[in-house]
């Protein structure tokens, strides 16, 4: 017998959570557990920390459930919890971040500067599958995002890899569309020249 | 090309789809005419490929599982919330039952503990407590109102560690109530740098007696910490942080060591939840011992229950079974 997957919508599983149905707030867990706990790493850089703030992310959600109204989506809604526990958090450990992130630069030999350079300098237009294929350059794309300032690296990651559009973000974060506009603009200018300083910085190492 | 804020915007809502099929054109046609556009889009486009390009991580297989055991732990710590009770609640309340009961069985026990400190008459006064072999004197008070040597136990052994910032006079006072309690001939003393230790070997009246002196002085101790030793052992089984004369006077006064031991314990744990509690509230109002005075009375009490003072400055009467080591500390 074939396993049958039914799709209920989050409105249903929300309403049902909201009535104490403890089986329809796991399917909801479940549901977006992966999404979560990736953002959340993306943006504190450290599994444990992720695997925490996804936790007390849930635990938030099912304590004030019944708060919740419906004025937003639940998705957009359950992001909000998730980045506004991560940014606190990252604000409160920022030092720590930094100073992790600067052991980490030590250990660099060069060979992904290498690529990463091949990569920014391609004029084609950039292939995922290669930085998928680079352990290297997803480090150093990791080690970029955590160099930006918080509320960026969130507008980052809220677009780039959880694929929200401006209005969700604006949503999420509690801004202005254009304001999310402005702030991604100038995050990615500034991811491009950590970039090309990682570059720089590799090639006058190991010159 | 440099960075143009403007440009850029324009340009990153292009490569996210943000803007109208006209504009879209219209940036497509800028980038293709002019090679400094072309060149910029490529370059925002190759940053946002990087990081969206990043693998997809996923959440550690005992999420779920750990959700709720945060969810069990959290009720160990804070009220319900109201919006919590119907999804929460279903997996808790159980939990939450039953940690309410193990705290009031665990509040239940502190208080019995601290009150039968309290109400529990001092050992040695036997006041209501028959000594077995005293059939003369149920009372257990003999003659002239000392102490009789009648305990069978090897009796109190510890040490009083005091902290102090005038040393010398805390010093030189101690002497002295050494020479006015008639403990002269019990205490050998030693005085090394920052330290002066005084080794008392008296009966319980006598250390007691002591100790009522020195409770005169006790507000301007830093720090007093009594450690306990097991019985027959010269290795510690408790210390009592932050002790108070009167808790020294009584747990050298039990009846046998592990009495002594007992009542530490308890002292300890009592000091122990009074620093931990806003501001010891609950203990305060059961056992208030931190007032000095208080603390004077009690300790006279103590000592008069277990013998009148000897102003004679003759050595206390009885076994000589409490050895109580007083070791003074300057405070840096």
């Amino acid at each position: 017998m074939r396993a049958v997957s039914i799709n209920i919508d989050d409105s249903v599983l929300v309403r049902q959570s909201q009535g104490g149905d403890t089986t329809a707030m796991e399917r909801l867990i479940l549901k977006y557990q992966n999404r979560i706990f990736n953002l959340i790493l993306k943006m504190c850089g450290n599994p444990d920390d992720a695997a925490e703030l996804t936790q007390e992310t849930f635990v938030k959600v099912i304590e004030s459930i019944d708060k919740f109204k419906g004025r937003s989506s639940f998705y957009t809604w359950l992001f909000r919890i998730a980045v506004n526990l991560t940014l606190n958090y990252c604000q409160r450990h920022a030092r720590i971040a930094t100073r992790s992130l600067d052991a980490d630069e030590t250990e660099q030999d060069g060979a992904a500067e290498s690529l990463l350079r091949d990569f920014l300098s391609d004029d084609r237009a950039a292939d995922p599958a290669t930085v998928a294929q680079s352990r290297e350059l997803c480090d150093l794309a990791m080690e970029s995002l955590l160099k930006l300032e918080e509320p960026q690296r969130a507008v980052v990651a809220l677009r780039d890899i959880e694929g929200m559009n401006y209005n969700e973000i604006a949503d999420v974060l509690n801004i202005e569309v254009g304001t999310v506009r402005s702030r991604l603009s100038r995050a990615r200018s500034i991811l491009r020249e950590i970039l090309e300083s990682m570059v720089n910085e590799g090639e006058s190492k190991h010159r | 090309m440099k960075a143009n804020p403007n440009i850029d915007e324009l340009l990153n809502s292009f490569l996210d789809g943000e803007l109208p099929v006209r504009q879209q054109t219209e940036v497509q046609r800028l980038a293709a005419r002019d090679p400094q556009v072309g060149r910029r889009l490529r370059e925002l486009q190759s940053c946002k490929t990087l990081i969206g390009a990043l693998p997809r991580a996923e959440a550690p297989g005992e999420m779920l599982e750990q959700i709720k055991l945060c969810l069990e732990r959290r009720t160990l710590l804070d009220e319900p919330s109201v919006s919590s009770r119907s999804t929460a609640g279903a997996w808790n309340l159980m939990a939450r039952r039953l940690v309410a009961a193990a705290a009031m069985i665990a509040l239940l026990g502190v208080l019995g503990v601290v009150v039968y400190q309290i109400v529990t008459p001092v050992p040695g006064t036997g006041v209501n407590r028959p000594v077995a072999g005293t059939s003369e004197s149920p009372t257990g008070i003999g003659p002239g109102g000392t102490i009789p040597a009648m305990v069978a136990d090897s009796g109190f052994s510890g040490r009083l560690e005091i902290r102090t910032a005038s040393f010398p006079n805390t010093s030189d006072f101690i002497t002295r109530a050494v020479e006015d309690n008639g403990l002269s001939g019990s205490v050998g003393s030693e005085v090394t740098g920052n330290s002066r230790i005084f080794r008392v070997a008296s009966t319980r009246e006598g250390v007691n007696r002591l100790l009522a002196s020195l409770g005169e002085i006790w507000q301007t101790f830093d720090a007093a910490t009594l450690h306990v030793d097991r019985p027959g052992q010269h290795t510690i089984a408790v210390t009592v942080e932050a002790v108070t004369p009167e808790q020294a006077a009584r747990i050298v006064a039990h009846g046998s060591t592990q009495a002594s031991v007992d009542a530490a314990r308890s002292y300890a744990q009592t000091n122990a939840m009074r620093r931990n509690m806003p501001a010891g509230d609950i203990l305060d109002m059961i056992h208030d011992d931190t007032s000095s005075a208080r603390d004077l009375t009690n300790i006279d009490d103590i000592v008069r229950r277990a013998g009148p003072p000897e102003k004679t400055l003759a050595a206390p009467q009885g076994r000589i079974d409490t050895t109580l080591t007083i070791i003074l500390l300057r405070s840096r």
